[in-house]
């Protein structure tokens, strides 16, 4: 997909960070030579290559060039601790480490538990040494940064007919099942787990997402989001298969700087999971903004609340708000809400992605009739091959061709679907089901609360109760009397949360997910 | 009124870091000038927490214009911040 928008549009811009820019022509060369050399260190086909960079051009050059020489991306989150780094390391046997210096601080502790790892490449030279392992920095084949044009000349010339277009369509069927990366989950719900995503499954998705969301050579999105986490790789791969612009910018805990940066680069897009979105409605200019440029806002990583939707979409009227529904399993895209039907189906995930197949089955995996709840599961290209080294975690989840999500959800009469809440996020109060999402949702509709997460925790009464931990609006106060007296008035009372938290802020992963294991921890 | 001690303000959001967002000795080698986005001191969500932390300690209240690097994002950012304001 580079090399296609290469020859179509080599002098567009492919991505900016900060004051840096490089063109499909510059990063086409950057990932050949970096690609080129990765082949040389002779590892054979489908070795596994970490990736340990914050969102930059290093980054996108890195992954890329991973292809290139035909071996397999394990991009790692860099909040990880050094020894759950060293655990990915460990499981997926990576000998290469493509690995940026702003981490160096960790490197000792990584290396001290004795990884794999037999070369680093980074960014810059490094201050350690390191015993037993090789090093090359960036500069070595690519010169500084300022000049990595300077490797403009050593590409092929690229025809500026058009000849080299690839016929996308074919190109996915023809993608082999090959494994091009493997995505380590949060484990917000479990264990992380090693996702194996093929290059169809990849291209696939990455198709039928442009698709559904009109993207061009025109389009230019906000990047917040880690390009290590799927849905932030979905930003990437999406807009470099459409010729357009990534516009990283990783100073979100500043959202002024990022809205400044959305109207100084005229982006046309931006992507971010509930929590971005809450902190921008509620701590940032945002809403006084008119972002003249900016076509369309997408939302996933987890349910935004009705009521947040709402308020998205009276602060902007005319700016086309898709709500998407995924997993990692899932490469990610399975379902979005067209933007015309948002206000009819609030709530709703929408409809299935081009190539995608959805159902809402029983424990047995039989279809439940319409408008009744069952588990969603998913079938299409873009379905993983498998959890690395995990086949019982496998074989739980990929059952006749059916990915099984773990979400309980249910699909209306006009083939819309509806997430009801996590299996693993149903909570036993008192012997009734309780969903945790429904009383999240119902928490958020009150004016004072900024977010809200519950979960369920060990009652000697009722086995498992209901808690709340809720962060308020700037000035707001409340206590647990008046949030359970609001919940009465919307929920039945077996609903309403036995106890009821008061945080400055909630927990969360770098994706921006709550951590509720950790809330959940600290309640036990 | 009396100028804000700049150097308490430094004391105090020192404190406040080390508690929350560090561990071990890690408050002692954190310089005041030091940026807390390019040490990955703290996040989006951290930064919130700081936010109220000040509007509290010094009963002041923070613009969301005001929620930038220039204002937040150091020791030494925090102390002539706060000073600005209540000066």
């Amino acid at each position: 997909m580079l090399c296609n928008s290469a020859a179509v549009c080599p002098e567009q811009t492919a991505a900016i960070h900060l004051e840096r820019k490089i063109t499909y022509r510059e990063l086409l060369a950057a990932t050949a030579r970096l690609g080129d050399f990765l082949t040389s260190l002779g590892y054979p086909p489908g070795s596994r290559v970490a990736v340990l960079f914050e969102n930059s051009i290093e980054y996108i050059i890195s992954f890329f060039a991973v292809f290139k020489a035909g071996y397999v991306a394990v991009p790692i989150d860099t909040s990880l601790n050094p020894e759950k780094i060293c655990f990915i390391l460990a499981d997926c046997q990576a000998e290469i480490l493509l690995f940026h210096t702003r981490y160096e601080r960790q490197l000792g502790r990584i290396l001290a538990q004795n990884p794999p790892i037999k070369w680093i490449i980074s960014d810059k030279p490094l201050h350690l040494k390191p015993n037993g392992i090789a090093t090359a920095t960036f500069h070595d084949f690519l010169g500084q940064p300022e000049d990595y044009a300077a490797a403009r000349n050593s590409i092929v010339n690229l025809p500026s007919d058009g000849s080299l277009q690839y016929d996308l369509k074919k190109e996915s069927i023809a993608a082999p099942h090959e494994l091009a990366a493997i995505f380590y989950t949060s484990g917000s719900t479990g264990s992380s787990k090693g996702v194996m995503l093929s290059h169809r499954n990849l291209i696939s998705n990455t198709i039928a997402t442009v698709e559904y969301l009109k993207l061009s050579p025109r389009d230019r999105v906000m990047v917040i989001l880690p390009f290590y986490y799927i849905y932030g790789n979905s930003l990437l791969l999406t807009h470099i298969l459409a010729g357009g612009t990534l516009v990283i910018d990783n100073r979100f805990m500043y959202p002024e700087v990022v809205l400044d940066t959305m109207e100084k680069e005229k982006v046309t897009g931006f992507s971010g999971v509930p929590s971005n979105f809450m902190i921008l409605l509620n701590n940032s200019t945002l809403t006084a903004r008119e972002l003249k440029d900016l076509r369309y806002f997408t939302q996933a990583g987890g349910a935004m609340a009705p009521e947040v939707v709402r308020r998205l979409m009276n602060a902007f009227p005319q700016k086309e708000i898709y709500i998407m529904y995924g997993q990692t399993e899932a490469a990610p895209r399975v379902s979005f809400l067209p933007p015309e039907h948002l206000k009819e189906k609030l709530g709703s995930i929408g409809i299935p992605v081009t190539g995608v197949k959805i159902r809402v089955v029983d424990d047995n995996g039989t279809e439940v009739p319409v408008g009744k709840d069952g588990e969603l599961a998913v079938a299409g290209d873009n379905v993983m091959l498998g959890y690395w080294n995990q086949p019982d975690e496998q074989r739980e989840v990929l059952r006749n061709g059916w990915l099984h999500t773990g979400d309980l959800a249910r699909m209306d009469e006009d083939g819309y679907f509806y997430i009801v809440g996590r299996r693993k996020e149903i909570i036993k109060a008192g012997g009734n089901r309780v969903s945790a999402k429904e009383v999240e949702e119902c928490i958020l509709e009150n004016d004072k609360v900024a977010e809200a997460t519950v979960f369920g925790v060990k009652d000697d009464i009722l086995v498992e109760a209901i808690k709340a931990v809720i962060v308020l609006k700037t000035g707001a106060t409340a206590d647990q009397k008046e949030i359970q007296n609001f919940c009465k008035t919307r929920l039945a009372d077996y609903k309403v949360p036995k106890y009821v938290e008061f945080a400055e802020s909630l927990p969360k992963y770098q994706s921006g997910k709550v951590n509720k294991l950790l809330l959940m921890g600290k309640s036990s | 009124m009396a100028a804000i001690d700049q150097s308490a303000v430094r004391r105090r959001v020192r404190e406040f870091i080390g508690e929350t967002f560090l561990v071990g000795n890690e408050k002692d080698k954190l310089n005041d000038s030091d940026s807390f986005m390019q040490h990955g001191i703290v996040d989006s969500t951290g930064i919130l927490e700081l936010a109220t932390f000040i509007e509290s300690e010094y009963s002041l209240t923070i613009e969301d214009n005001e929620m930038v690097p220039d204002n937040l994002d150091s020791i030494d950012n925090l102390a002539g911040f706060v000073a600005r304001k209540l000066g």
